[in-house]
């Protein structure tokens, strides 16, 4: 059956060419939006590892006050510490969650390194954000006396250094010591990679960097107008800078979703302009062929044979362009291009076949009813 | 004879809407995806509001530095310090000028939050910028002598600010970041996509929260530099090098030997893609994005092709009758030749009003903040052309092969 599709193919070969480049470039459009979007959703699915309803980053920045700086920092926290609106509050590095600053180096171990996104925190970190510990504690400011300092991992950075084995208590090549072990932490938003982090104690408490802070539920503007006034009045010449988690998460998620939308968009137009093309071009031949189907519903094919056998012609069509896109195609996961993981590609892979396959079948399905309905009475008489 | 072919063409399109409408379809799609896609890389970095001069205007807004065995490499903006030293005293632009990047800070009014974006700039960038004012003027030399708090802003802040009465705000204060400054002009919003000149308000470079006083090579910012034509650019890039040069080296920074200076003055479209792909782009941006935009013209194209070539054996008959009463080949391709003319005629002028409605509507959706996005007639005139091109390629070659039929055959077909 299918040797004698392939055979009715090839004999048409030059008008079914042009068919084929087409479905192939579908297909490869189809390959590179999926990849785009696969890569997205396979992130989404992965925890953020932290919640950030309520917490609001300020940003300090002491501009050219050199006097005191650290002292007046720490009043500034206790000060923020006070409010009843405020539940927990922490300082830590530039670099919060959702924010665009971003800081990595490069962890060793023995003979094993990765580069990891590095977090100067206080102790307080963990509550602000309600982080769930894996295994360990998170350090505390106790800790700042100890002879090796205590950091805090994921478990990506765990799984890089250390396999299998269990990392706390382990002292790394610089003479820190993993005192707990978190899960996931996806600082850049739910479409973002879990990728390695690295929590350390800011100690000495930095004269820059961020204050977090989490908020009892119900606190409004008014509330962060009197804060940024009174540390307005306690911080002279700094700049302050409020901002909401939730914003900020907004932010990073259109930086991942306006893409994704886009080229959604221009692929489905490009398309519904080939399945509108298809659909147009199977009628046209089919027309041309009714002699054929004449003679074959004379000789005792069905109506679904009739069917059945325009379809499967384009499915043939179709293998043989896809055919020629896996060739392009599955380079991407064996050159491992743009550092993806290989397994985001073969998922868009397998999702471009079948959508194709959809494709081809709903454009083939009308044309082929109209073309099973012909009488072979009449379409032999008029030959 | 003309107004016939094209009555012809007509008929055929309303013979079968269907076909027509995926013709059209086809065409006018393409069309708008390629016209909405260059009017925004114009958009991006052609010259626009407020930067008019973006075209003989240069730009230094990186420096990296790195140390000899290339494992160690800081980037950044550059500092006030470094603009003074090496950039102001260049001889050859006509002027140049430093912003810093944009910040942004809060202000509370009514306990309602308003994110203001600030930059500290001097007064050359007035001059360099073709920032509208719609009321008063820029600072000059004497509010910088004197380390006046005076802030212009644009329109978009003055409504957020200010009761919409139509009193002039000139002089009126306004509080960001607890301090207050006076308002000395009002000017129109540009787009938030050109980043190095946008901004909500913009106030003297030497106002403390600046941070103009930093030493060492980086800062928060950004020179303009404005040649009195392109044909300079060679000469001031080379000068600028020389300055560079003259820098000495090593610079120590923590425990890190920094010995090598990266920073060059570039054009707008080099200086935004040398901070991603760290060496100079030039023309290979443009030929990536050709390509890219050969690509999606590609599958429409190949569609249009696929349908027409198997369409053109409806027509064998009318070619068989017309070349019986002594028609040459060379009158029918000519006809097929404007009805593919007249087709895609139609399509452009479609794609024309749905890529106007689409602009309009995206500059009214706020995704981008005061965007200016405009078609591109230039860009209108290419892509329709290219689509031509497909269109005669898709129904010439095709009807040259029916052209050339025998009488006899084409007659016999129907």
């Amino acid at each position: 059956m299918i040797q004698h599709l392939i055979k009715l193919i090839w004999n048409r070969k030059g008008s079914h060419l042009l068919l084929i480049i087409e479905i192939w470039a579908s297909f490869m459009v189809l390959f590179g939006v999926m990849s785009l979007v696969t890569f997205n959703l396979d992130n989404y699915r992965e925890s953020l590892g932290f919640e950030y309803e309520q917490v609001w980053a300020i940003d300090l920045s002491r501009n050219q006050d050199t006097v005191q700086t650290a002292e007046k920092l720490a009043q500034v926290l206790q000060r923020i510490k006070a409010y009843p609106e405020v539940e927990k509050v922490s300082q830590m590095s530039s670099n919060s969650p959702f924010s665009f600053s971003q800081m990595n180096s490069s962890i060793s171990r023995k003979k094993t390194s990765t580069l990891s996104d590095i977090y100067y925190t206080d102790e307080n970190f963990e509550d602000v954000f309600d982080i769930k510990m894996k295994s360990g504690r998170w350090y505390q400011s106790s800790d700042s006396v100890a002879k090796n300092k205590p950091v805090v991992i994921n478990q990506k950075t765990a799984d890089a250094l250390f396999g299998t084995e269990n990392p706390i208590g382990k002292t790394l090549d610089d003479n820190k010591v993993v005192v707990g072990v978190i899960d996931n932490f996806k600082a850049k938003g739910e479409f973002t990679k879990n990728e390695p982090a690295f929590f350390q104690l800011m100690w000495p408490r930095s004269e820059e960097g961020k204050i977090v802070l989490k908020l009892k539920s119900g606190t409004d503007a008014n509330f962060e107008a009197k804060l940024v006034k009174d540390l307005g009045s306690m911080l002279v010449g700094w700049t302050v800078e409020v901002s909401y988690l939730t914003d900020q998460r907004q932010n990073q998620h259109n930086l991942a979703l306006v893409p994704m939308i886009v080229f959604t968009i221009i692929a489905g137009f490009l398309l519904l302009n080939v399945a509108m093309g298809l659909f147009g071009i199977l009628k046209v031949n089919i027309a041309k062929r009714r002699e054929e189907i004449g003679v074959r519903r004379a000789m005792g094919a069905t109506e679904t044979d009739i069917q059945k056998q325009f379809v499967a012609e384009m499915w043939v069509i179709a293998t043989f362009a896809i055919l020629v896109g896996l060739l392009f195609a599955v380079q991407f996961p064996t050159l491992k291009v743009f550092d993806l993981a290989s397994g985001v590609y073969w998922v868009a892979i397998v999702l471009a076949i079948l959508i194709i396959y959809g494709l081809v079948t709903i454009c083939a399905f009308y044309p082929s009813r109209q073309a099973a309905k012909i009488q072979p009475a009449i379409v032999l008489h008029e030959s | 004879m003309l107004l016939n072919y094209i009555k012809i063409a007509w008929k055929v399109l309303l013979r079968h809407p269907f076909y027509t409408f995926i013709t059209l379809f086809g065409i006018s799609i393409t069309l708008t995806v390629l016209m909405m896609i260059t009017s925004f890389l114009d958009h991006l970095v052609g010259s626009h509001y407020p930067e008019q001069n973006r075209d003989k205007s240069l730009y230094i807004m990186n420096l990296f530095l790195e140390d000899s065995a290339r494992t160690s490499q800081m980037g950044g903006p550059i500092s006030y310090d470094f603009y003074k030293k090496y950039i102001e005293t260049l001889k050859t632009p006509k002027r140049t000028s430093v912003s810093s990047m944009i910040t942004s800070a809060n202000s509370y009014i009514n306990g309602k939050r308003i994110k203001v974006s600030t930059k500290y700039c001097d007064t050359n960038f007035w001059e360099i910028t073709n920032y509208e004012f719609l009321e008063g003027k820029p600072f000059n030399q004497t509010n910088i002598a004197n380390g006046d708090h005076v802030v212009v802003i644009t329109d978009a802040m003055r409504e957020q600010f200010f009761d919409s009465s139509s009193e002039s705000v000139i002089g009126k204060m306004v509080e960001v970041d607890n301090e207050k400054y006076k308002v000395i002009g009002v000017v129109k919003a540009g787009p938030v996509t050109r980043i190095l000149t946008f901004s909500d308000m913009f106030f003297p470079y030497n106002l403390p929260k600046s941070n103009y006083q930093r030493t060492g090579l980086q800062g928060t910012f950004v020179a303009i530099i404005e040649a009195n034509s392109s044909s300079d650019f060679p000469e001031i890039k080379s000068e600028f090098d020389n300055n560079v040069s003259k820098i000495p080296v090593p610079i120590n920074i923590g425990n890190t030997k920094y010995t090598i200076i990266d920073t060059h003055a570039q054009t707008y479209t080099d200086t935004m893609l040398y901070g991603v792909f760290h060496q100079e782009i030039g023309n290979k941006f443009y030929i990536v994005v050709g390509l890219v935009l050969l690509m999606l013209m590609g599958l429409p194209a190949i569609n249009l092709v696929n349908l027409n070539v198997s369409r053109i054996l409806e027509r064998a008959s009318e070619i068989g009758v017309r070349k019986a009463f002594g028609a040459p080949t060379r009158t029918l391709a000519f006809q097929f030749i404007v009805e593919n003319i007249f087709i895609t005629f139609i399509g452009g002028a479609i794609a024309l009003i749905i890529t106007s409605v689409g602009i309009y509507l995206f500059n009214r959706s706020g995704l981008i903040l005061y965007s200016d996005l405009t078609i591109n007639l230039p860009v209108f005139g290419v892509s329709l052309l290219v689509c031509l091109v497909f269109g005669l390629l898709s129904g010439v070659a095709p009807a040259f092969r029916m052209a050339k039929m025998k009488v006899i055959d084409a007659l016999k077909r129907q």
